[in-house]
């Protein structure tokens, strides 16, 4: 009797792993065919001498990670979009923490609906013309330097366009909401409530602040740092309509390998080195990371 | 002390809300602009948008990008509707795995993923052009759309499922009367943003867009790198509005769909 | 109407017990109370029968035939939520019609049906309203209704009232017996409400640590519990260990304490339960009544309009000792007291 129970029980039990086959499987065969082979695919290439598609014949090779090491360019490069990253992820945290604590704390019912809402919406307008948009309040003659020009007249000529700072100005433009909205997250999960319990026990505002309000949004601020820091050191198209030259990052040479060079193998190996420095970058944060996530994943 | 501080705080929100729609701004304006170099005063026309009529070349890779973003919007929907409702109603193991498993597709920088893409469809021989776009596009949307769904999923359990059941309603009656109609907001907000992430997806596009089958944000770069036309400006001003138009949709409708 | 058997079904997660071995046969038309804490698998028990549990082991019959085979939808039963699980997508109408549409039945015959049953709830004339515009005992009368307009084999109900404020909640218990007495179902309802278990059961089993403790009409597991935990989750009690002394008596820490139960041998080890409302409370002067007497000491009581609730301190221990209020005693703390009971009232329990 017990054994008849047990195995009715276990074609339930496979109805439902049936189920959950059929429901799951469509979607993770299709990212296992878009992720998970092509980043294999790519870690075999790296150890080529040369592309194996037509006729040519690759040999085995470790040159092109040797490549990296021996010449300084490539190290100068990924030194460059470390930089890039930094400055990025802290001038997003400096603009984006207090906006998120004013919208979270101090504006209220339709304004912050409101508000929130016109924060979240150039996220969803193309990076890449918003990029561009920049160009032309950012070059020489352009907006910027032409209100400047009629405000103090006789100041000699911005000359931002093509540098690192413009790459920076249009980075920050466009990673800025995530910041904003991980950070707004957060804070308004802080019950109004524990700030005037912390009032009442004497604290005073920067007080406060510094041991209630930031402990509480750290997670916000650790997800969006990781959200912007990452794609940033990655980043190859802002540096390009930005920086021209003067804002040559990793990422290009990485975009140059696949369409202009077409020495795949070498661009595989620099694509491997980036998703090593992300990976060695979460991995020192994970400590930091598993603590204070738990709650948002 | 604490009313000058929130002031100081909002006027720094207005601040930071400027420098979001500042360029934005910059860009509209010169659609109108007639100089095609920018110069100001400003005079009123709408030349570009005029020109862009005849530019065959962006209005081609705007019909492929609508095409793309379609297909992508079915199929990405259903495969990652599909999904959510798994991770939704039932317990099994490797769940958390898989959950954490579509994190790879949002934050490995899409530079990697695309050369990698490129990398495996010239070495399989499927190339470049539209189904590669497809497979790429979908890729990146599944995660958005299981996030989406599945947060429409857990302000509903499966009680009302289970309700239809002691009903005497089978399997299938249950999905179609119960489950299906309760889903659908969350369902159309994910079928919206899987819209608007194809339609503003470059850096993917970028690799695996062959020359003959560009999409618009590609032939936009190109034009950008060889030197650009005000024209782009027209384009740009329409595709900003059109996905910020998407975005009030969705945020309509994620907002109805998080309550009950 | 039906029988429903349940024979040592068991069902684990990991290595917790949910039902540990369960058997009980509700009989025909019977409203069937199962009373416990929560966790004690009571809700457990009443999923397993409606089909959302698979047993790991053990047989639910339905008028002799074993279900656990069948699905869900095919039980024939009715179940009514804890939160009553309206369609929020639905029309008051929609939500009754339900079970009988997708059955594919004519329209006209659902139409009468939903009427029929929306009379029987007295609830006429709702038809096209949204369960959001129903207060929540309206809710729990078309969540009910809902339930038996397929006229099911087999009702359960989860928490049933468990939503509504205290007041509607008596109404609605009235309102639920008489209903249950109308249509003559078999009924199964999950409770954590000694008070509702009581007044809505003809018999109740109560639950603990996925077993049933004790089962049988409420006067009965009131009067007479069979484990400490059943006297103290049903009830108050006030509990005297000691060693027999004899025939009806036993020796306890507070003294000479008199029982009409069987007992086991002289000098075997026993627990005795008193309600507090079976015990006199009386002054030390008063004339001597037959049965048990201790003496002890008034400590704080509390006032609750109709009765107090005294705390009397006798050899160190403290008992509890509820009073109506029935003339204005004027016993104040620290006062000397006895207290007295018939031996008919100290049950023998299993600790």
């Amino acid at each position: 009797m017990s054994a008849s129970r047990h195995s009715a029980s276990g074609s339930a039990a496979s109805r439902r792993r049936w189920a959950v086959i059929g429901l799951t499987g469509p979607a993770y065969l299709w990212l296992a065919f878009t992720v998970l082979l092509p980043l294999s695919a790519m870690l075999y290439f790296s150890f080529l001498t040369v592309a194996p598609i037509g006729a040519r014949v690759a040999e085995p090779t470790l040159g092109n990670y040797l490549d990296y090491f021996r010449k300084g360019f490539y190290l100068t490069l990924t030194g460059r979009s470390l930089w890039l990253g930094v400055w990025v992820t802290v001038l997003c945290l400096l603009l984006g923490f207090p906006a998120a604590l004013a919208l979270a704390k101090y504006v209220k019912g339709r304004w912050r609906e409101a508000l929130f809402l016109l924060v979240v919406l150039p996220f969803w307008s193309n990076a890449l013309v918003r990029t561009f948009s920049w160009t032309m309040v950012l070059r020489s003659d352009g907006m910027l330097d032409n209100a400047l020009q009629a405000v103090f007249p006789g100041l000699p000529h911005l000359d931002i366009m093509f540098t690192f700072t413009a790459v920076v100005i249009g980075l920050v433009h466009s990673f800025l909401p995530y910041m904003i909205l991980t950070c707004y997250i957060s804070l308004q999960a802080i019950d109004d409530s524990l700030l005037e319990a912390a009032r009442s026990l004497g604290a005073a505002g920067p007080t406060v602040f510094r041991r209630i309000v930031l402990p509480l949004s750290m997670p916000g601020i650790l997800a969006g740092t990781i959200l912007i820091f990452v794609p940033v050191i990655g980043s190859f198209m802002e540096p390009r309509i930005l920086g021209g030259r003067g804002g040559f990052m990793l990422g290009n040479v990485i975009e140059d390998q696949f369409t202009v060079v077409f020495n795949w193998p070498l661009g595989a190996a620099l694509s491997f080195i980036l998703l090593a420095i992300v990976l060695l970058i979460l991995a020192a944060f994970y400590p930091l990371l598993r603590r204070n996530l738990q709650g948002l994943a | 002390m604490t009313r000058l501080w929130g002031t100081a705080l909002r006027v720094y929100l207005a601040v930071t809300l400027a420098f979001l729609y500042l360029p934005i701004a910059v860009m509209v304006l010169m659609a109108f602009n007639q100089s095609p170099l920018y110069k100001l005063p400003m005079v009123w026309d709408t030349v570009w948008f005029e020109k862009l009529v005849d530019n065959d070349r962006l209005l081609t890779a705007a019909a492929h990008s609508i095409v793309l973003a379609l297909a992508n919007t079915a199929v990405a929907t259903a495969l990652g509707t599909m999904a959510a409702f798994a991770f939704a109603r039932y317990q099994f193991r490797g769940k958390t795995l898989l959950q954490i498993l579509l994190f790879p597709p949002i934050t490995i920088p899409w530079l990697i993923i695309g050369t990698s893409m490129l990398v495996l469809f010239f070495w399989i021989g499927i190339g470049r052009g539209l189904h590669s776009l497809l497979l790429g596009h979908v890729a990146l949307s599944i995660p958005y759309v299981v996030v989406v769904v599945g947060a429409r999923l857990k302000t509903f359990g499966p009680v009302y499922e289970e309700a239809a059941a002691t009903l005497g309603a089978t399997p299938w009656q249950r999905f179609w009367r119960i489950s299906a109609p309760l889903m659908a907001p969350g369902v159309i907000a994910a079928a919206l943003f899987a819209f608007a992430v194809s339609f503003d997806q470059f850096v993917i596009s970028y690799f695996l867009a062959p020359p003959g089958w560009t999409t618009l944000p590609v032939e936009i770069y190109s034009s950008i790198r060889k030197g650009f036309t005000p024209e782009i400006n027209a384009i740009s001003s329409i595709i900003i509005f059109v996905s910020m138009g998407l975005m009030l949709v969705f945020a309509r409708l994620y907002r109805f769909g998080g309550e009950r | 109407m039906s029988v429903v058997e349940i024979d040592r079904v068991e069902k684990h997660y990991g290595s917790v017990a949910a039902l540990a071995g369960v058997s009980l046969t509700f009989a025909d038309g019977e409203f069937f109370g199962l009373l416990g804490p929560s966790g004690s698998g009571k809700t457990t028990l009443l999923r397993a029968i409606a089909g959302f549990v698979d047993p790991d082991a053990g047989v639910i019959r339905l008028d002799g035939r074993d279900i656990g085979h069948t699905p869900v939808h095919k039980r024939e039963i009715g179940m009514v939520f804890q939160n009553y699980a309206l369609f929020p997508h639905m029309s008051v109408f929609d939500n009754i019609a339900f079970g009988l549409s997708v059955r594919g039945q004519a329209n006209q015959d659902i139409k009468r049906r939903v009427g029929e049953m929306l009379a029987l709830v007295r609830l006429s004339g709702m038809e096209k309203r949204t369960p959001c515009q129903l207060s929540g005992g309206q809710q729990q009368r078309i969540a009910l209704a809902r339930a038996l307009v397929t006229r099911p084999r087999l009702l359960l109900l989860d928490e049933p009232l468990g939503a509504l404020d205290k007041r509607l909640r008596q109404q609605m218990q009235i309102e639920l017996k008489q209903i249950q007495r109308e249509v003559g179902i078999t009924t199964i309802f999950v409770t954590h409400d000694q008070e509702e278990a009581l007044t809505l059961s003809d018999r109740i089993a109560i639950f603990d640590e996925g077993k049933v403790v004790q089962a049988g009409n409420p006067h009965a597991v009131y009067e007479r519990p069979a484990t400490a935990f059943a006297a103290n989750f049903l009830g108050d009690a006030n509990f005297f260990e000691g060693k027999v002394l004899g025939p009806g008596r036993i020796a306890a820490a507070e003294g000479e304490i008199a029982t009409e139960d069987p007992l086991p041998a002289n000098g075997a080890q026993v627990m005795l339960a008193v309600r507090p409302e079976k015990i006199s409370l009386v002054r030390p002067d008063a004339p001597v009544a037959p049965g048990n007497r201790l003496e002890g000491q008034l400590g704080q009581a509390v006032y609750s309009g109709m009765s107090t609730i005294h705390k009397v301190t006798v050899a160190g221990r403290e008992l509890t000792v509820f009073a109506q209020n029935r003339s204005a005693q004027d016993f104040a703390p620290g006062d000397a007291v006895r207290l007295e009971w018939s031996p008919s009232h100290s049950v023998v329990v299993t600790p």
